[in-house]
């Protein structure tokens, strides 16, 4: 019969390759690639070599662009406003890359991706930076070949119920029903501690926001675990619209480190975006913001040196005033902060996103 | 012999014989073939080893490290390999049920678009004319969220219990969550009793075969679909009454906290979004393929069967419905498959089926390439079993009405 | 009886005009099982009905779908080059206006040759097929005064502008005979340089008019006077090379870039991305059928375990592989998008129905037709590019709307590997401030209706496209 053969074919196929692929697995990488692709091993080898010397920061200059991969749908973070215009905390740092290196904030491709691709992405090299409210594993620190830059946002992941509820606890949500997005750290997080407690419920996965929002109103969840940003954001939009009071638990069930995220491999271009983020905390610290910093005209030698006033180059591959573009046209870090934050219900006071001397945690290393 | 010689001579040379060009062409063929094949992979296997990227399916056997959604009986420590089996029972229930709802409305829906009340045949063609144009994918969203979501139902906790008549046992339990109904727990000797209903299968065909045979001889009635439920149904009585009573019935209630279903067979309202909206969308297909399909039974077969002054219902049952079915089938057969196929997207309502797994196992860190290719490898032998069995079943319907 | 009757006394029978009364005994009530049903059925309905009109005229907050109607539209499509969207749809209009002038006025002209009355399809015609398009335009401009997006041009002045193009095009059916190719031609060319105007002039985008003009002068160059084949084939090829050479040569000068599909969403790039799956489909696919029915076993087989493998799996699993896999089977350092490789999948997949369709067309050819070819002693592959294929492809053309509308449809699949197309917008939409938890219900109606709107028109034309072929031959 015709279906028997053809699926005796793709057995067959998908044996060859099993076996193909777990052979070499074991063994250095170099001998699977040999293995894989002797047709193309002179051009493998070319490209090894080209790819350890991948200039990410020459291909943007020449693009003229960076391509930043974002969120679409996330409340405070990555949204698109009815003009088809990015905006939010994430979206902004896209912005302070651009122009830190670029000198153009504008000068950013956005590309909108789902939490499952998008470390395909930085991997094939589609977009040259990751914003995402990407949470920092030691796995994907590893296998997803991700370098993660300085946190722009030290989350952590709560869980909201309805404040009718009068819930407190997790255990409090034995067996019940809890909506969670696909494809994210979350969803191992809520397992992993729901399970260690002993607490049995049933996690309600959702694509996006806009289906699990109405599952948790009608009451088809009970609980709704996110990063606490998120809940924070929804219990606004919640309560602002009239809906029930909300209530976020107290336990925060693990750290999210949020920031920018880059391939692998190319550390000056890693360096060039590290230290352009770490220029909206060192402006703020320096007490800079937009509005003053083009006007700079004190002697403390660290803010010349910051402003780039006596072309004092580190040699980051980054122009001596770029500072002085990441903070004009985008902002310090508090500025971006209370431009998205606080709409979403979060404050910059007693939060670890605070600037150290406040005893928070934006500490950057200095400029000199 | 002259035939050698002649044949010899009538041979083109050989860039020109035909048979040398077959050959090469073919060689040719596979080998511009087998090189982009080659090359695709191989660009695959090197950049994925550039990345550091696993290409081995070792994945499957460490733990999975994530709950699957409605299925409290998972451990997330199992091994990936165990987590999969559960998407694939997921997705081959929803193709089961949706094939049956999609075949039932189907055959309403196609034969009320010939229904001689204007009415009827209005509602059927407006029906057909939605739900055929709309992206499946929007059918099933918009059932998760209007019909359960959003919908009438209760909370889970506050679940409508339908009794049994005149018992405390509810044989539904309807919110909009998840369904209860009726099921069966195993307490006893449930292998003997399988085996005891297992002869009363085969007997039952022997006794089917016997019918047929009976009615071919003679012209009586066979009446086999009665005799073979007839027997089966007896050794089930009897099975069960002879090994004690092995199982009972299980009634589905509310837990004490009244956020799980004991007892009674579970359904959640991503199986049934994904059911219902699919059932609904491709019976529009199919109640097209069996309207063409009756209409196509030659006019001279209905009037016949009036001449001989048969009811509406046995015209249909007996004379044109046969016909039209040996028609529809192969269509049909197509419309099935990618119902199944189209319950891939009951991802969107959360429904924890074979597609839905593997976004959240590659999510979650799980090697992209072999996750995939398991998926589509499921997938491939769902399709060709059932277009194998389907296939079986045509040639069977064409042979035997010749 | 025994009575005879005369001829002429014969009249048309009695015309009974049925009243009100009669039709519904006739059509509700025609027995008392029907009748019971009819009963049953009605207050079901207008509750039904009531319940939908509440919902659109009373309950409906469709606040969400008038603001963003713009992002549904266009997605994030920049705004300053929107001009760009505006002349695509007249291009796109007239282009539709010429081939239909062109289809209305070949199908004349083919009545004509069988000395057939040729009745015009009429206006209210082609209105009655497309109503549920027109509705669904009338719906967007109702959406569009009732909130201004503060776009500098009128999208009322966008639809009359397409509507007087689309007119002027049809006026192609007064061309004379002789220019009907021309006709073709022009609408080919109008519909790539629509697509043009979009996605930029550049360089490189010389390919597709380079071969549509190309083959045209191929076979437009007069070449009667040379006596040998080969002299024929050479300046057949000059002229297509000088075209061709010519059309890189503009584009060179040109070399304006423009907007590429990785930033094309909403309604325009749904609409868009599954236009251009089934046409890089359509020679693939043709490809796979000629294999598949080919005498040569290799060719037959890989064809087979082609088309049956991807026809055996959901599209789904082939837009993940395209995800997560195509970007990395091509040579380190080229870079795919989301949306090319989105394209890419679509495309494979498209192409292996589109095989099975045009290999049902070739399978539904009497073999005559072939046998014919034979007869006359012409080469297999002249037997193929003159009889066979012709005919084969005449008559799947509905078959092809059909796969169409099915890509269309699927192409809402693109939303769950997260790319922005009409059904995507919602999930933008909802995560706006405003309207985080606001017309969840409408939004997703809005959508249901627009991808209801275009594919029942297009089904309704692939009806009509059936009953004209089938008519015709």
């Amino acid at each position: 019969m015709k279906s028997i053969k053809l699926l005796a074919v793709f057995t067959a196929l998908m044996l060859v390759f099993a076996a193909c692929t777990s052979d070499d697995s074991g063994d250095a990488t170099t001998t699977e690639a040999d293995g894989g692709g002797d047709g193309g091993t002179d051009t493998t080898e070319g490209d090894d070599v080209d790819l350890t010397q991948t200039d990410t920061l020459a291909d943007v200059r020449a693009a003229g662009q960076i391509v930043c991969g974002v969120n679409d749908g996330l409340p405070g973070f990555g949204v698109v406003d009815a003009d088809g215009n990015y905006d939010g905390f994430d979206v902004d740092f896209c912005r302070v890359v651009a122009a830190g290196v670029l000198g153009d904030a504008d000068a950013v491709e956005y590309r909108p991706l789902t939490a499952e691709a998008r470390f395909t992405a930085l991997q094939a090299g589609e977009i040259d930076l990751l914003i995402r409210n990407t949470t920092w594993t030691a796995t994907r620190d590893g296998q997803e070949g991700a370098n993660f830059l300085f946190t722009t946002f030290y989350d952590g992941q709560g869980m909201m119920v309805p404040a009718s509820t009068g819930f407190t606890t997790l255990e409090d949500l034995a067996d019940a029903n809890i909506c969670v997005l696909s494809g994210t750290t979350t969803e191992l997080n809520l397992t992993s501690v729901f399970n260690a407690r002993g607490i049995p419920f049933n996690p309600v996965v959702f694509e996006d926001n806009s289906q699990l929002r109405p599952a948790y109103e009608e009451g088809q969840c009970e609980g709704w675990t996110s990063d606490a940003s998120q809940l924070a954001a929804f219990k606004s939009a919640i309560e602002g619209e009239g809906g029930d009071d909300q209530f976020i638990m107290a336990e925060i069930i693990s750290k999210e480190p949020l920031g920018p995220v880059v391939a692998d491999g190319d550390t000056n271009w890693a360096q060039a975006v590290e230290w352009s983020v770490m220029a909206t905390v060192q402006a703020w610290e320096f007490g800079l913001d937009s509005s003053n910093i083009g006007s700079y005209s004190g002697d403390n030698p660290n803010i010349l040196n910051f402003v780039g006033s006596d072309n004092f180059d580190p040699g980051l591959g980054l122009a001596p005033d770029f500072a002085v573009q990441v903070v004009e046209q985008v902002g310090n870090y508090k500025e971006i902060f209370d431009r998205h934050i606080p709409a979403i219900g979060l404050q910059l006071e007693g939060s670890p996103n605070n600037i150290w001397t406040e005893g928070g945690l934006m500490y950057v290393p200095p400029y000199r | 012999m002259t035939t050698t010689r002649e044949r010899d001579l009538a041979r083109p040379p050989l860039w020109r014989d035909v048979r040398v060009l077959r050959v090469l062409g073919q060689v040719g063929a596979v080998l511009v073939v087998f090189l982009i094949f080659r090359w695709l992979v191989g660009n695959l296997l090197t950049n994925l080893s550039r990345l550091g990227i696993s290409t081995s399916f070792d994945f499957l056997f460490g733990p999975t490290n994530f709950q699957i959604p409605y299925a409290s009986e998972f451990n997330p420590r199992a091994e990936v390999w165990q987590a999969t089996l559960v998407g694939v029972k997921n997705t081959f229930l929803a193709g089961f049920f949706g094939i049956i709802l999609a075949s039932v409305v189907g055959l309403i829906v196609g034969v009320s678009r010939l229904s001689e009340n204007w009415l009827v045949s209005r509602i059927a063609t407006v029906y057909v004319e939605f739900f055929r144009n709309i992206p499946p994918l929007v059918v099933i969203i918009f059932f998760g969220a209007a019909v359960f979501t959003n919908g009438p139902f209760p909370l889970l906790r506050e679940s409508w219990e339908l009794n049994w008549f005149g018992t405390d046992n509810a044989f539904l339990l309807i919110n909009n969550d998840r369904w209860g109904v009726p099921g069966f727990a195993g307490t006893g000797e449930l292998g003997l009793f399988w085996l005891i209903v297992g002869i009363g299968v085969v007997v039952g065909a022997v006794v089917w075969r016997w019918r047929t045979k009976a009615f071919d001889a003679t012209g009586q009635p066979h009446h086999r679909v009665l005799w073979f439920l007839g027997v089966v149904v007896a050794f089930f009585v009897v099975g069960y009454l002879a090994t004690g009573q092995p199982f009972e019935m299980s009634w589905p209630a509310l837990s004490e906290n009244r956020r799980r279903i004991d007892g009674g067979f579970e359904v959640n309202w991503g199986f049934m979004s994904v059911t219902i909206a699919l059932g609904l969308y491709t019976a529009s297909h199919i109640g097209e393929i069996l309207r063409g399909s009756i209409l196509a039974v030659h006019t001279g077969q209905s009037e016949a069967a009036n001449a001989l002054a048969l009811t509406a219902f046995q015209r249909y049952r007996f004379v044109v419905l046969p016909q039209a079915m040996r028609i529809a089938l192969p269509p049909t057969i197509n419309q099935y498959l990618n119902l199944v196929k189209n319950t891939s997207l009951g991802t969107a309502v959360g429904f924890a089926d074979l597609t839905a797994f593997t976004k959240t196992s590659i999510g979650n860190g799980r090697p992209a390439f072999q996750s995939i290719l398991i998926m589509m490898a499921i997938y491939l032998s769902f399709s060709l079993v059932i277009s194998l069995i389907l296939n079986i079943l045509n040639r069977r319907l064409q042979l035997v009405t010749r | 009886m025994t009575t005879l009757i005369e001829p002429e006394t014969t009249s048309a029978p009695p015309i009974h005009e049925r009243n009100a009364w009669e039709w519904i005994k006739h059509n509700l009530f025609p027995n008392w099982w029907s009748g019971l049903v009819t009963i049953v059925l009605l207050p079901i309905l207008l509750y039904m009905a009531y319940r939908a009109l509440r919902f659109f005229f009373v309950t409906g907050q469709w606040e969400a779908v008038e603001v963003n109607l713009a992002l549904f539209m266009q997605g994030t499509f920049p705004r300053d080059e929107q001009w760009r969207l505006i002349a695509q749809i007249l291009t796109f209009a007239l282009a539709f206006g010429i081939g239909a002038g062109t289809a209305s006025a070949s199908a004349r002209d083919r009545a004509e040759d069988a000395s057939l009355a040729h009745e015009r399809g009429s206006l209210t015609d082609t209105l009655k097929r497309m109503w549920s398009m027109i509705a669904f335009i009338v719906l967007l401009l109702v959406f569009a005064t009732t909130h201004d997006p503060g776009s500098p041009i009128s999208p009322f002045l966008v639809v009359f502008g397409a509507v007087l193009a689309g007119y002027v095009g049809y006026q192609a059916r007064r061309l004379p005979r002789r220019l009907r190719n021309l006709g073709w031609l022009l609408t080919l060319v109008l519909l790539v340089v629509g697509f043009q105007v979009v996605s930029g002039f550049d360089s490189g985008g010389w390919l597709p008019l380079g071969i549509i003009l190309g083959s045209a002068a191929y076979s437009v160059v007069p070449v009667e006077r040379f006596e040998s084949r080969w002299l024929r084939l050479l300046v057949r090829l000059a002229a297509a090379a000088v075209v061709v050479l010519v059309i890189r040569a503009v584009y060179g000068a040109i070399d304006s870039t423009g907007i590429g599909w990785d930033e094309w969403s909403g309604l325009h790039l749904t609409l868009l991305v599954s236009a251009i799956a089934i046409v890089l489909a359509f020679p693939l696919g043709l490809l796979l059928a000629l294999a598949r029915r080919s005498t040569l076993p290799a060719l037959r087989y890989m064809s087979t375990v082609y088309i049956e493998v991807i026809r055996g799996v959901p599209l789904i699993t082939l837009l993940f592989m395209g995800q997560f896999i195509i970007g990395f089977m091509v040579p380190a350092g080229t870079e795919l998008s989301d949306v090319t490789r989105a394209i890419v999948a679509m495309t494979a997949f498209a192409a292996a129905y589109i095989a099975e369709i045009v290999r049902g067309g070739l399978q539904a050819l009497p073999s005559g037709q072939t046998e014919a070819g034979q007869a006359l002693g012409l080469a297999p592959p002249t037997i193929m590019r003159r009889i066979v294929l012709p005919q084969a492809l005449r008559a799947v053309i509905p078959a092809m709307v059909g796969q169409f509308i099915s890509l269309f449809k699927d192409s809402s699949l693109l939303f769950i590997i997260g790319i922005v197309e009409f059904l995507g917008v919602r999930r933008i939409i909802h995560a706006q401030e405003a309207f985080r938890g606001v017309g969840i219900a409408e939004t997703l109606v809005f959508v249901a209706l627009g991808y209801w709107a275009f594919a029942f028109a297009m089904s309704r034309e692939s009806q009509r496209l059936e009953r004209r072929l089938r008519v015709s031959r």
